[in-house]
């Protein structure tokens, strides 16, 4: 009997404070199949104790807890760095920076590159995923021509934007790498040629021969808005015709070696090509509202917020609504959202500061209101709220602790009324309620009202739908 | 224990593992695998085996994801 399962990973995850076997990758997603075939090539070389792997920030970061061998953790785009001070210093291992195209496209894109420049003795495995994944799917500097992201939701425009950046072909220009090579994990053809180029690294840096990058391709589900199957598809149909996949240098099998000429010759100077018409800032934001600034007023002591919640329940949009209101009445208002790297469940908080004369800091350490939507959250902020403060909490999380001397605790039924009132997303209009009734924003009913159905500009039928139901909940409360 | 002669060629699935993703249902060559009706710990409807068909080609651990969702046992 022979079973193929996964080598070189960890049987359980100590990650979120618990053991679990599953990843926080998304369903789909092409890091998880690139973090199993890592680890799987340094298991069969037997590489698992003289392997040095340099984490990245972004969607990758947690490879500490699942790849079995040596870790460190580098700041954002600073992997390269870091591997070549980890290289150095230990000539004798095997050392890997993974990074993303966040992390090596555009922060890092110069420590990677002169890494590659000085030839350092370690390899580099780069996602590319077409997207910034971890912080909600902004552009990236490999976002492809015309693609929609959430900061180019009318496509990427090359004149204002610039062209997707091709690390491989960059990369082929230096002279000192010995390996570079692009592959995707599309589908099973592909996967198994990524395996064989992750082996191939691995067989480079066992006998330190020198700098390497491998590009990979993988698909990114989540952020564009598409299944597994059809982000796949995506992947081959326009990303390759981007990125055309295959090995661009093997210095050992002679492929693609540079001399020392360049590549092409440079053209004389006299023929200089038109620069493309950039649009001013004035013309971009041309139709965009102008915001009036706000109004000093000492008499408007500063009132601190902060929401807590599950990712999904709408608190960091609450705390929006909260701040939008503030701006309406001409308040000064901050609004600092905290989350972690899971795009799907996970806790989210966000801080609000609305005061009458400007403000210092964005962050809020002692709440004078604090909303609480599930039991983590309240457990770790209930103790922080400052005397004479509010604890408003739904009444599905158990109040395990009480809060602090002189704090009011207001157990509001939110997510229940959400779902009688038939809108069970709502839970978080349910809370605006709760606010408003306590009258403890320091805010203007109507504004705070105006200011939840400004937050559904875009569906304006939700909006109405919603304010409807906070009139009807603010009827309920005694 | 299982005996060698005994055992059959099959995918062994952690359904509380999986998160429903159909990778490996698109890319099983012999359409084995099906997702299921029912819900694993997280929720998701994972994937079950279809109870024959299996040539443990081992092509639903590569397309998969999660490292400890599938893996296949050869006879």
């Amino acid at each position: 009997m022979k079973v193929v399962e996964q080598k070189g990973m960890y049987q359980k995850f100590p990650r979120s404070g618990k053991d679990t076997r599953v990843t926080h990758y998304c369903p789909g997603c092409g890091h998880g199949i690139v973090n199993k075939l890592v680890a799987e090539c340094c298991a069969e070389m037997g590489l698992q104790d003289q392997t040095i792997f340099v984490d990245p920030v972004g969607c990758g970061v947690f490879t500490y807890y699942y790849w079995d061998a040596a870790h460190i953790s580098a700041a954002h785009g600073r992997a390269s760095a870091v591997a070549t001070g980890s290289c150095r210093a230990r000539p004798d291992a095997v050392t890997i920076a993974y990074q993303g195209d966040g992390d090596l496209g555009a922060i890092g894109f110069n420590n990677a590159f002169q890494a590659a420049s000085r030839g350092e003795n370690f390899a580099c495995i780069f996602i590319n995923n077409s997207l910034y994944g971890m912080t909600g799917g902004q552009m990236a500097p490999t976002t492809l021509e015309g693609e929609k992201t959430t900061t180019t939701p009318f496509g990427r425009d090359p004149d204002v934007t610039g062209h997707p950046l091709h690390v491989c072909e960059v990369f082929g220009q230096l002279q000192a790498p010995v390996y570079i090579a692009r592959t995707s994990v599309a589908d099973t053809k592909r996967i198994m040629q990524t395996k064989q180029a992750i082996r191939r690294v691995f067989e480079l840096q066992k006998e330190h021969k020198g700098y390497c990058v491998l590009e990979i391709l993988a698909p990114c589900p989540t952020n564009l808005r598409m299944d597994a199957l059809k982000a796949a598809q995506f992947c081959m149909n326009e990303m390759e015709r981007e990125f055309p996949l295959g090995t661009f240098r093997d210095v050992e099998k002679n492929i693609g070696v540079v001399e020392s000429a360049p590549a092409t010759e440079p053209s004389p100077l006299l023929q200089v090509k038109a620069v493309p018409q950039v649009k001013s800032c004035a013309e971009l934001f041309a139709e965009k509202t102008v915001v009036p600034p706000a109004e000093n007023d000492p008499s408007f002591s500063e009132i601190r917020f902060k929401f807590a919640g599950f990712g999904g329940q709408g608190i960091l949009s609450l705390g929006l609504t909260v701040a939008e209101a503030a701006r309406l009445e001409k308040r000064h208002t901050l609004w600092f959202p905290s989350y972690g790297p899971e795009q799907r469940g996970g806790s989210a908080s966000c801080s609000v500061v609305v005061s009458g004369t400007p403000i210092g800091s964005p962050t809020v350490e002692h709440p004078d209101v604090l909303v609480c939507m599930n039991q983590p959250s309240y457990e770790r902020f209930v103790g922080d709220v400052r005397k004479g403060g509010t604890v408003i909490v739904d009444a599905t999380v158990p109040v395990t602790r009480q809060p602090p001397e002189g704090v009011k605790l207001v157990v509001w039924p939110a997510i229940k009324m959400a779902e009688d009132f038939g809108v069970p997303k709502a839970a978080n209009t349910m809370m605006l309620a709760a606010l408003i009734k306590l009258a403890c924003t320091g805010l203007k009913d109507e504004n705070l009202e105006q200011a939840l159905v400004a937050s559904f500009a875009k569906k304006p039928e939700l909006g109405v739908k919603n304010l409807e139901i906070l009139r009807k909940a603010e009827a309920t409360l005694v | 224990m299982v005996n060698d002669e005994t055992v059959v060629t099959h995918p062994a699935i952690e359904e509380d593992s999986c998160k429903g993703c159909g990778r490996c249902v698109a890319a099983c060559p012999r359409g084995c695998l099906e997702m299921k009706t029912t819900l694993n710990k997280m929720g998701i409807k994972p994937v079950g085996y279809k109870g024959e068909g299996c040539i443990g080609c081992a092509i639903c651990f590569y397309n998969c994801p999660e490292p400890y969702a599938i893996k296949v046992v050869k006879a």
